[in-house]
């Protein structure tokens, strides 16, 4: 399918990196279906790179991160609603495999048009996640 | 992240800016620079998925 009317979608820059991409800043945040919460934090500085991301609500409903003063103020927080959480998937072979990042939350602020992974360093919350069971 | 033995000292006052040394015990160190790692390593595993794990994934959280 090849799509001829070029679309306004917009820039997220991060203001935290992803951890280990550091130079990765600007991105698009794109919903992959329209039925689906499955979104792709898509590269804009790297072709082909991307991270698929999803709200916690499905997998991890009562996921509710604290954070501190330090991302607030970065993220430009003013209210909760202001915030996005998206979980990093790591997909591995199968969803049987598939783990959520819990230790390091994308957090968005849609409205800003910035975002960051924050580190939460907190005991119960894994890298590793895994999405079944 | 303060506490677990972890001090801070004023280095220097110049006017109305301050400069602080942090000094965390090794432990608190090597901790977070592991908790660093382990999440650089899981980014890396994570980034561009197969077209097949996409389409599995955006399956499973079809909304109805």
């Amino acid at each position: 399918m090849v799509d001829n009317h070029p679309i306004d979608i917009p820039v997220i820059e991060l203001v935290r990196p992803i951890v280990g991409f550091p130079d990765h800043r600007r991105f698009a945040l794109v919903r992959l279906h329209e039925a689906s919460d499955l979104f792709s934090l898509t590269s804009l500085d790297q072709e082909g790179l991307r991270f698929l991301v999803v709200p916690p609500e499905h997998f991890f409903p009562d996921y509710a991160p604290e954070v501190d003063d330090d991302v607030v103020a970065d993220l430009r927080i003013e209210s909760a609603t202001d915030v996005l959480v998206l979980l990093v998937l790591n997909p591995g072979g199968s969803l049987g495999e598939t783990t959520a990042n819990l230790a390091a939350p994308l957090l968005v602020n849609p409205g800003a048009r910035i975002a960051g992974q924050i580190v939460l360093d907190e005991p119960g919350l894994p890298v590793s996640a895994p999405l079944l069971g | 992240m303060i506490g677990d033995g972890i001090t801070v000292t004023v280095l220097e006052v110049r006017g109305d800016v301050v400069r602080v040394g942090i000094d965390a015990p090794r432990s608190v160190k090597v901790h977070r620079a592991e908790l660093l790692a382990q999440l650089e390593e899981s980014n890396r595993q994570a980034a561009s998925p197969s077209e097949d794990m996409v389409a599995q994934l955006s399956e499973a959280l079809h909304r109805d």
